[in-house]
């Protein structure tokens, strides 16, 4: 039996089982629909369905690899030309991934091999150290770290910016762990489906702090000093003040931290210590926002400048930006199996948001680890040269190298075939 | 407070005209313009459009000959329906260009009471505080600039009426967004409606087939022939000057890569090198090069060195692209998607821009493909000073 005939049929009889935990989304026939067959990597998209049973049975037949629905509503869904499909608005979809930005676990699970050199390494370097090939082969992992990081950014998305600035409703907000890698935001309202590609990319430019212009925001420079922002101004102004303000009352060993990391603001040493010896008198100015002349020894404009860069970068929500500004993005279906893990796409509401722990979610209804063995165990054999360690549901498996038979849990075979690292023994 | 009626006559685009003027709605086009023609208290009007349509061609910031009385409603309907029939992108480009500046002038004077009225026959979300918002302050030593409203949008509507204008104030990150709503002082808000009116005047509905109806029946009205063939002799003999005379188009045994902006060099670079690219820099390049009428075969060959090459896939996908005719990503997306390049390879053009002897200001370049013309009328002009200075020498 191949892998993929037998994760297909373990797929199958979860959906035969728990079809009815399956949500229908809203606007359900207005929808278009795809899916990612186990046989062959091609997306089959353009299909609509009447109603849920429809799309249940679909499920149970086919037990697709991926499973998704668009974000937009068609007259048509079904129709292939997409100018044929009666488009009638999209909902905002925002995308966090944590393959698309820096985390420090990165630097253990994270697997690269040099085809050209052979070396091999972890973390993300963008090319091979040894030889400077820039084609690496990659093997990116998950823990519960860079899922937590991909969390915090939604919290920040929602918190900071979604509530807050644009006043979304929170009952509009509907937020999903994408059963890999992240966590996907839907909003539905009227008023936003109808906004334009190019409105959309407005938005993904305010969250990420992209395009940013100091100087219209009130920043000035005369005879080399700076003149910053006063903190009742409204907007990303009064974001970054509140940040420089929070990092000033933190101890000075942990601003150093910040401001040394080349990943955040890079600052040597001597720049730290001079910000750190005035901060107490900067911060005073700050609070008492009559004065806003920014002077600090080795403090220049393009320093004061490189600091706000940096700032608005800690601000700014990493999102996969294309996700945003196309209308015509199909996002997984909830409630189905990602084919890259055999985890639930896992719904989730955003006063739940908080406590979710999508590799160890102690809520069964909230749990995304659907194939949970308790005492069924799987002989599988490893095929790939290096496995980093797994660690779900609070236990630690791996790692592994090629060629290891291991008898695991049944999650954590099906986590690992679907991850095509490891093949039946 | 003005009544609603004067706003309309001021203001002859608001939507509620169709329930102050519902005759003027309902009537047949033709009717409407055999009334204009034959009406001897509307022959002034026959002038005012004529003048108007020639100071948009000479691309003029102002009309002299604006007047807000009773014709008004009457001059805008027949600069809409001219325009429909003249069916000209150039033309109803400038006219519009010219009407919203005009309109902008008008708002710019007008109280918040009918600013206010304005906005909400728009349909706009729109809010008004009692007591100005100080949403802003900016100082340099001792001079305070403080900037207040009491005027506030729903983000949703000023994206919009603002995400088409491309100045960096406009964009919402550098304005000031709170609780849904982005606060704007009154000469920001006349800027969005002025471009709501350049839209609507730039908006076409109907097929064209019944466009080609409406043209033959309106140019039976003899005097009405005679204005559009007077506005159409006129935009002949100016379009020369508007239209760029120089190529910039993919000819064979030329090499006009060397004009090309240094983001689509960058995609290039990679797929000489076998980079792997990512999707959106494949469409990126593929609609530049169509833009610029590069052969198929050219642009199919680029990828050929694609670790996921399939040369059928790849055919398939840039004829599907030709026959779309997708228009090429603006400077604006492609900073948007991270791929902008002007800050890494430090390119004066895209970061500094052009000064524009026209608007006697520095401008941003604000697409590929302008990139390639202004380099391509630079270096053609080049040529020129050189062969000038032969025959000279």
């Amino acid at each position: 039996m191949t892998e993929k005939f037998y994760l297909k049929r373990i797929f199958q009889r979860y959906y035969e089982e728990n079809y009815s935990k399956i949500p229908m989304v809203s606007f359900f026939n207005k929808r278009e629909y795809g899916f990612i067959p186990w046989e062959e990597q091609v997306m089959e998209r353009h299909l609509s369905f009447e109603n849920s049973k429809n799309l249940i049975d679909f499920f149970k037949i086919k037990a697709p690899r991926h499973a998704y629905s668009s974000g937009s509503l068609y007259s048509q869904p079904e129709i292939p030309d997409m100018e044929g499909k009666g488009y009638q608005g999209c909902d905002l979809l925002i995308d966090i991934d944590v393959d698309h930005f820096y985390t420090p676990c990165k630097e253990e699970h994270d697997i690269w091999h040099c085809k050209e050199c052979d070396k091999r390494g972890k973390g993300m370097p963008e090319k091979c150290p040894k030889c400077g090939n820039l084609k690496l082969e990659r093997l990116s992992w998950i823990c519960e770290d860079c899922l937590n990081v991909a969390k915090n950014e939604m919290i920040k998305l929602i918190y900071d910016f979604l509530i807050p600035d644009f006043a979304i409703n929170p009952e509009d907000i509907k937020i999903a762990f994408s059963g890999h890698r992240g966590y996907h935001l839907k909003i539905e309202n009227e008023k936003i489906r109808s906004l334009s590609s190019e409105e959309r990319r407005e938005i993904t430019d305010y969250v990420t702090g992209q395009n940013i212009s100091f100087e219209i925001l009130g920043l000035r420079e005369h005879s080399n000093i700076v003149y910053g922002f006063f903190k009742d101004n409204i907007g990303w102004a009064e974001k970054i003040m509140n940040f420089i303000v929070e990092l000033l009352k933190k101890p000075n060993s942990e601003i150093n931290k910040v401001l040394i990391d080349n990943r955040k603001f890079g600052f040597k040493s001597p720049t730290i210590k001079s910000l750190l010896n005035y901060k107490d008198d900067f911060l005073e100015m700050l609070s008492n926002n009559e004065r806003n002349m920014w002077s600090i020894e080795g403090f220049s404009p393009n320093t004061w400048k490189k600091f706000l860069r940096s700032i608005v970068k800690e601000i700014g929500v990493e999102i996969d930006i294309p996700v945003t500004i196309d209308i015509h993005r199909l996002i997984r279906y909830p409630g189905s199996l990602h084919g890259k893990t055999g985890f639930k796409v896992q719904e989730i509401f955003l006063d739940e948001f908080n406590d979710f722990n999508p590799l160890n979610e102690s809520k069964e209804k909230l749990d995304p680890i659907v194939f949970l063995g308790k005492k069924e165990t799987h002989k599988i054999q490893i095929i790939e040269h290096d496995v980093p360690e797994t660690r779900i549901k609070g236990k630690k498996y791996g790692p592994y190298k090629k060629g290891d038979i291991i008898e695991v849990p049944h999650h954590i075979a099906v986590f690992l075939l679907c991850r095509e690292v490891a093949k039946l023994s | 407070m003005s009544n609603d009626f004067d706003l309309i006559r001021q203001y002859p685009w608001l939507p509620s005209l169709k329930i102050y003027r519902s005759d003027l709605a309902s009537i047949n086009p033709i009717e409407f313009i055999k009334d204009i023609i034959t009406d001897p208290s509307k022959e002034v009007l026959r002038d005012r459009i004529y003048e108007f349509f020639k100071s948009a061609f000479d691309n003029l910031e102002y009309f002299s000959y604006y007047k807000i009385d009773d014709l008004n409603i009457y001059f805008y309907l027949s600069l809409r329906m001219l325009l429909i029939i003249l069916n000209n992108k150039s033309i109803s480009y400038r006219v519009a260009n010219l009407y919203s500046k005009i309109t902008y002038n008008e708002l710019a004077t007008e109280n918040d009471s009918n600013l206010y009225s304005i906005c909400k026959d728009l349909k706009l979300d729109i809010k008004y505080e009692q007591e100005p918002i100080i949403f802003r302050k900016i100082a340099i030593k001792d001079q305070l600039e403080t900037l207040q409203t009491k005027f506030k949008i729903h983000f949703s509507d000023y994206l919009k009426l603002s995400s088409r204008l491309k100045d960096d104030f406009r964009k919402l990150i550098n304005n000031a967004l709170k609780d849904g709503y982005v606060y704007l002082r009154p000469k920001n808000l006349s800027r969005l409606i002025q471009e709501y009116v350049r839209m609507k005047i730039l908006k076409f509905e109907g097929d064209i087939e019944n466009i080609n109806k409406l043209k033959e029946d309106l140019l039976k009205v003899q005097e009405f022939k005679d204005l559009y063939d007077s506005i159409i002799a006129d935009w002949e003999l100016k379009k020369e000057r508007f239209e760029y005379s120089f190529e910039t188009a993919f000819k064979k045994g030329e090499d006009i890569s060397k004009n090309f902006p240094p983001c689509m060099n960058e995609i290039l670079v990679k797929t000489e090198i076998g980079q792997n690219l990512q999707h959106t820099e494949r469409l990126i390049i593929v609609f530049f090069l169509l833009a610029l009428k590069y052969p198929k075969d050219f642009i199919i060959n680029i990828f050929s060195k694609q670790p996921d090459y399939n040369e059928n896939k790849t055919t398939y996908q840039v004829e599907f692209a030709k026959k779309k005719g997708y228009v090429p990503h603006a400077c604006s997306t492609i900073k948007s998607l991270n791929l902008c390049m002007a800050q890494k390879h430090n390119d004066k053009l895209c970061l500094d821009g052009y000064f524009s002897k026209k608007n006697n200001k520095q401008k941003k370049i604000s697409h590929p493909l302008f990139y390639v013309q202004f380099k391509q009328y630079h270096s053609a002009k080049l040529k020129n000073k050189d062969k000038i200075q032969e025959k000279n020498d």
